[in-house]
């Protein structure tokens, strides 16, 4: 168990390590160029892995809708986006904003969906965390 | 910290909002992929389509280049970081951890290493110090983040 919340808290540090390094790139490059070559490298690095350990076709692959192949593109912009911030305002509040975005949108999708879910949690998790992103802006100087 | 203009600032906020809400869409696209396919292949495709899209982004766009000099090399490694995490996380998310307790976890290690390297200003990036302000916001939106991981949906 400890090692298993050990590697989900490594996860967590690796996505702010890249987007650090991606971030980096951008400053001598552009946004998008740095987006690139986190998807070019990434890529190589999951085929060599993948080609290791195998498995990479297993399943059902080809079953899958046309729409989830979009997963993609909207991650080159999404890669970019955070190279584009992390110069500007920082790791820590690139990260909280993009989590506030990321968890006020999957409860919309949820309810769009239809997925089950307690609405009062639902009603105070984003009363917070829209309570947390005015206090973030309210600085005025 | 230095604070930019505060129109620029509202507009860094919503790109950042909007980001959080692509990568909700990511989810749900490469969750899709990994439902019929393998890991491997739910984070290979979008690596594959997304390399194809951000060289078509760049021939259409043409970004200028910031700098003419060389980067270090090691700049270009930030993709091996974040393949290495899907990797992780489908470790744990089969552990007693599941979805909710990786994702929690996540956040924490996310929140904890970026207010190290701001403070540190790691990687050549601009060095800043939260104050109070940031502090409560970290506070009030991981509360939120956290009740909906936990208690927002039926599962």
């Amino acid at each position: 168990m400890i090692w298993f919340a050990s590697l989900a808290i490594l996860a967590g540090v690796l996505i702010s390590l890249s987007r650090q390094i991606n971030g980096r790139l951008a400053l001598s490059t552009s946004a998008m160029e740095s987006s690139f070559w986190n998807h070019l490298v990434g890529l190589v690095f999951i085929t060599v892995v993948a080609l290791l350990i195998g498995g990479l076709f297993a399943g059902e692959p080809s079953a899958s809708p046309w729409w989830a192949y979009l997963g993609g593109p909207i991650g080159v912009i999404f890669i970019a986006a955070g190279s584009w911030l992390i110069a500007r305002i920082g790791a820590a509040q690139t990260a909280l904003l993009i989590i506030a975005g990321q968890m006020i949108s999957g409860v919309v999708l949820d309810v769009v969906m239809g997925a089950p879910g307690d609405l009062w949690a639902r009603t105070i998790g984003v009363g917070l965390i829209l309570a947390g992103m005015w206090a973030a802006q309210g600085r005025t100087s | 910290m230095s604070q930019p203009s505060q129109s620029k600032q509202m507009l860094y906020f919503a790109a950042a909002f909007g980001a959080g809400g692509l990568l909700s869409l990511m989810v749900l696209f490469n969750g899709t992929l990994a439902a019929y396919g393998s890991l491997f292949f739910a984070s290979w495709i979008p690596h594959l389509t997304g390399t194809v899209a951000a060289l078509l982004f760049l021939l259409v766009l043409r970004p200028k280049r910031a700098d003419t000099a060389r980067p270090p090399l090691w700049v270009y490694l930030g993709g091996v970081s974040g393949a290495v995490t899907v990797m992780l996380t489908s470790a744990t998310l089969n552990s007693a951890l599941a979805l909710s307790g990786t994702i929690a976890l996540g956040l924490a290690g996310q929140m904890v290493f970026s207010l190290f390297a701001d403070m540190r200003g790691l990687f050549g990036l601009p060095q800043r110090t939260p104050v109070g302000r940031d502090f409560i916001a970290l506070t009030l939106i991981i509360a939120g983040s956290l009740i909906l991981i936990f208690y927002g949906s039926g599962s």
